[in-house]
């Protein structure tokens, strides 16, 4: 139980049975009300038709009112729903789940069922008695909103436009000397708006002036960030123009670094540097811009030009859908100039998405000719051989003036111009991999065999292309230079990317308050950087404010709770430092974990990770979750009525349960279901304690781990999986099933699928045998 | 006048030749709209009987080479039934390409020997001579054009089936058929090679 020292407010629970929605037909409420002011000595128990009437929330809320009660527990409905109804200011509400769990997903009027009811019951006053109001933290010093934007490109320029329209003060830097980076060398822009057929000017000019006049914005060219310290609603930031060094104190940061063009000699086979009529789209781009359509060799007239799309991600990992948006738009062009022009794209797959359909169209009506197959090689002469699929034979295609690569957009994540810090790559490489984090807290205190480990520096492109298996750095310096226990770096993605899941979060990278946006993110048009850098923007608002009111940022939004430290009896063995997803944890100069609390999203990995149980929150605790296992009355083998508990995920294991019942999938009565933060929260504790109290089987049922993960904090449920491992060679050494703890990983659509997941398991459970420790 | 066919180098891909027909074949145009999804071949009723299906010679006007697509049967097996024309998801005129792709095969001397040509110059002799089509000299001329000798072999292989049809009154004797307006015909006939001669010009 934490101490917050903060003043004991005596508990006065009351429990509200509700009888609607078929629960009175399904379940004994006459039996619940008995065990309620009987064996769980909460006297203060009331039944309601409807509690979710309007009736029913004014019975409560007078009882709240006349100060009755405290503690609202109320058995009824999931937590997930009736939140806006169920929530009466100066109570803690604590929900027993009887409608989704329990009468939905189970026969109404059975033994088994009115069984569950009851545990459901004892689970929830279980809760309550260890559950205290959490209270805002009080180190939180908030800059107010001042948004730091790194990277003068199109993106960087329209997140900080936009950011001062919002109400934001803003500072800008730029690495070079000039605004408008890539953008600017554009002869002209993809098409964005309808009928989405032709090439359309480059107005970044336009943008350059709107942020130049902007009152709210201060422009820095020619500027680093050498130093980041604090977190969200106030970093440290340190920004070194031209030698000189300047402090300030930020709310967040949007990183907006962009991208660099992909190195096309590294096109093998493609005749880059053979010839210089072989040119990238970078170059060809040039060639457009000048105007002049001539041969670099000899200044001929381009007549007969092939563009090549390589989408064979062997030999070019970062081609993508926009590689061969800028090939149609730059064949256009090119037919533009020269009508009679004969031009060829070369192509694997053609992946032109969306409206971009009409463009590819518009360039076969134009009489582009887009032929297929995979393009083996180019020769000095310019004669390609096309592996052509549809006609069947190797087609060597000669007469060519230009041959034009189309190229690849590689993500600046890192800074390529700087050294990599010396303190940076290993631990880089670390937060590449979710997993890496683990490992290195195996291995920490083995200093040596760690420093071995960290791979060297390596040439661009091959460390970037082993970035996907999180085996190699990235390239160059940090860009923000992070002073956190975790390393200067911003955590990437496979082959580089700054984010922390593409889809389900995107901005978001494993450091709150920190976002991304634009090519650093994934490759963009201008357009769409626009609109990421929009929202992007509107993260760090959420960011600044929710430091402002000392609450937490998705996925916990709005939660005011924190972990706290018990530092009295804390063994300084630094896994809640490594462990933590976003970086939260520092370590004091003595080896203490000291909480950045604005960095924190609530997730509990490190209660979970801490060995001697001394992290907790005030609504979400060891002792908590340890007393809701040993609440559920586990009858004893006689009975031939095995236990499983189940810890779900609240963010999608969770939910598909809840989506089974309104299924109406009929679920094994013997599963237990209590809901943790996340997967990474599950301390081994409470397994022992689950096995010592007579349960058969334990289910850790939690979100998708791995490269593509979905867990919501990113590495929580592959940081479980590892633990539990370690649990099951436990389990081995003490005779016990190793499968009697097991890990699943289920997404919130698995509403069928994790029922029959549950029913499978409690047959295997069955067919192992009781658990020899149940009744001791 | 067509404009020159380019001239292929040693290898059999030029891609002058696509370029070619894009300027010099009606329908050639349209090449680059093609997505080779292949529903003229999957809709061509005789496309077993063809060395490509019109999805193929596409494909390979568009890789250049230049004489296996005008040599190919394909252009001749052709019976215009325009199925693939109104099938094609991207409106290309398939027929009028293959069509004109014959043409021009004759003309630059790709289908001297090829019976398939020499039939179609016999029945457009007829129909340019009588507007009509007459059985007995279009199979006369057709045969012939194939030697002399082959001329006396067939039109004797044939005998018994041509008296079978005198027989029935499905062929007649005498004068061959002409339509009332022999005169309008021929006026219409050089007009058209007329506007083909100013076309080529233009595109000169």
């Amino acid at each position: 139980m934490p101490d917050g020292g903060t003043m004991v407010i005596e508990k006065k629970s009351g429990i509200y049975l509700c009888e609607g929605c078929g629960i009175a037909d399904a379940i004994d409420v006459d039996a619940l009300e008995a065990l309620a002011t009987g064996d769980l000595k909460t006297p203060h128990c009331k039944r309601h038709a409807a509690y979710c009437s309007a009736e029913g929330v004014a019975e409560i809320a007078a009882d709240v009112k006349n100060g009755d009660v405290n503690q609202v527990l109320i058995a009824a409905c999931s937590p997930r729903v009736m939140t806006d109804r169920f929530n009466f200011p100066g109570a803690q509400i604590i929900r027993a789940n009887m409608r989704e769990q329990v009468i939905w997903s189970h026969p109404p009027g059975e033994e088994d069922t009115n069984m569950l009811a009851a545990d459901q019951l004892r689970i929830a006053v279980a809760q309550a008695g260890q559950f205290s109001p959490p209270e805002p933290h009080a180190e939180a010093e908030v800059a107010g909103a001042l948004l730091l934007v790194v990277g003068g490109g199109v993106t960087g320029l329209t997140a900080a436009l936009e950011a001062a329209h919002t109400g934001a003060e803003v500072i800008l830097v730029e690495k070079t000397d000039t605004l408008g980076g890539w953008t600017r060398k554009w002869s002209r822009l993809l098409p964005e708006r309808p009928p989405y057929r032709d090439p359309q000017p480059n107005d970044i000019a336009d943008l350059i002036a709107a942020v130049e006049g902007d009152k709210a914005i201060t422009v820095m060219t020619n500027t680093l960030v050498t130093s980041t310290a604090g977190g969200p609603g106030a970093f440290d930031v340190t920004l070194t123009q031209n030698g000189k060094n300047q402090s300030q104190s930020v709310g967040a940061i949007v990183v907006a670094t962009g991208w660099r063009p992909y190195d096309p000699s590294l096109l093998e086979g493609l005749g880059y540097g053979a010839s210089p009529d072989v040119v990238s789209d970078i170059e060809f781009e040039e060639i457009l811009s000048s105007g002049e359509m001539k041969r670099k060799s000899n200044g001929d007239a381009l007549n007969t030009v092939a563009f090549i799309i390589s989408g064979d991600s062997d030999r070019m990992p970062y081609s993508s859908g926009l590689s061969d948006r800028i090939v149609i738009k730059q064949a256009l062009q090119l037919l533009e100039a020269v009508p009679e022009a004969m031009i060829y794209v070369m192509h694997e797959d053609l992946r032109a998405h969306g409206m971009a359909e009409e463009f590819y169209r518009q360039a076969q009506e134009a009489g582009i000719i887009f032929q297929n197959g995979v393009v083996k090689s180019v020769g000095a002469d310019l004669t390609i051989t096309l592996e052509d699929r549809l006609i069947g034979e190797d087609v060597p295609m000669s007469g060519f003036d230009m041959v034009v690569l189309s190229t690849g957009m590689v993500p600046n994540s890192t800074n390529v111009d700087l050294e990599p810090a010396a303190k940076g790559a290993d631990q880089l490489v670390d937060d590449v991999n979710p997993l890496a984090a683990l490992l290195a807290a195996a291995k920490a205190g083995d200093g040596e065999e760690k420093a071995e480990e960290a791979p060297a520096p390596d040439t661009s492109e091959e460390a970037d292309q082993d970035g996907a298996n999180g085996e190699a750095a990235m390239p160059g310096g940090p860009i923000l230079n992070l002073q956190y226990r975790q390393g200067p770096h911003l955590p990437v993605l496979a082959n580089g990317y700054a984010d922390s899941h593409f889809i389900c979060f995107p901005y978001e990278t494993r450091r709150t308050g920190i976002y991304t946006c634009g090519p650093v993110r994934r490759a963009m048009s201008v357009a769409e950087a626009r609109q990421d850098a929009q929202g992007a923007v509107l993260k760090a608002f959420q960011a600044m404010r929710a430091a402002d009111k000392a609450v937490s940022v998705h996925p916990r939004v709005g939660d005011l709770s924190y972990p706290e430290f018990g530092l009295d009896i804390c063994t300084k063995c630094r896994r809640c430092t490594v462990e933590c997803p976003f970086g939260a944890i520092d370590e004091m100069e003595d080896g203490y974990p000291v909480l950045n609390p604005t960095r924190c999203r609530r997730c509990g990995t490190c209660m979970g990770a801490c060995p001697v149980r001394t992290i907790n929150f005030k609504n979400y605790n060891i002792s908590m979750i340890t007393d809701m296992i040993k609440a559920v009355d586990v009858p004893d083998e006689f009975a031939e009525k095995p236990r499983i508990l189940v810890f779900a995920c609240e963010n999608d294991a969770y939910p598909a349960l809840d989506m089974a019942g309104i299924n109406r999938h009929q679920l094994t009565p013997y599963v237990r279901i209590l809901p943790v933060r996340c997967l990474g929260s599950v301390s081994a504790t409470w397994v022992s304690t689950a096995l010592e109290s007579g349960y058969d089987g334990i289910m850790l049922l939690g979100c998708k781990s791995g490269d593509d993960y979905q867990c919501h904090f990113v590495k929580g449920s592959a940081i479980a999986q590892e633990r539990m491992e370690s649990v099951g060679a436990t389990l081995e050494s003490m005779m016990l099933e190793k499968e009697r703890v097991r890990t699943e990983e289920v997404s919130i659509a698995d509403s069928a699928r994790v029922t029959a997941l549950l029913n499978d398991y409690a047959d295997e459970i069955k067919a192992i045998g009781y658990n020899p420790f149940k009744g001791f | 006048m067509t404009a020159a066919l380019p001239e292929t180098a040693e290898n059999r891909y030029d891609l002058g030749f696509a370029r070619w027909v894009r300027d010099n074949v009606e329908g050639g145009d349209k090449l680059s709209l093609c997505m080779q999804c292949g529903a003229c071949s999957g809709s061509c009723p005789i496309g077993t009987q063809m060395d490509h299906g019109p999805r193929k010679i596409i494909a390979m006007i568009r890789a250049g080479m230049k004489d296996e697509v005008l040599s190919s049967n394909t252009l001749w097996n052709c019976t215009s039934c325009y199925r693939c024309t109104v099938r094609c998801p991207r409106g290309i005129p398939v027929t009028s390409i293959i069509q004109d792709l014959a043409a021009k095969a004759v003309e630059f001397g790709y289908a001297d020997k090829k019976e398939n040509a020499l039939f179609a110059k016999s029945f457009w002799w007829s129909t340019s001579a009588f507007g009509r089509t007459d059985e007995r000299l279009v199979t006369a001329r057709y045969y012939f054009s194939l030697g002399f000798l082959e001329g006396i072999r067939r039109g004797l292989a044939n005998l018994k089936i041509a008296l079978g049809m005198v027989r029935t009154g499905r062929m007649h004797l005498g004068m061959p058929h002409k339509i009332k307006d022999i005169k309008g015909l021929t006026a219409i006939l050089a007009r058209a090679a007329e506007i083909e001669a100013e076309e080529a010009n233009d595109e000169l």
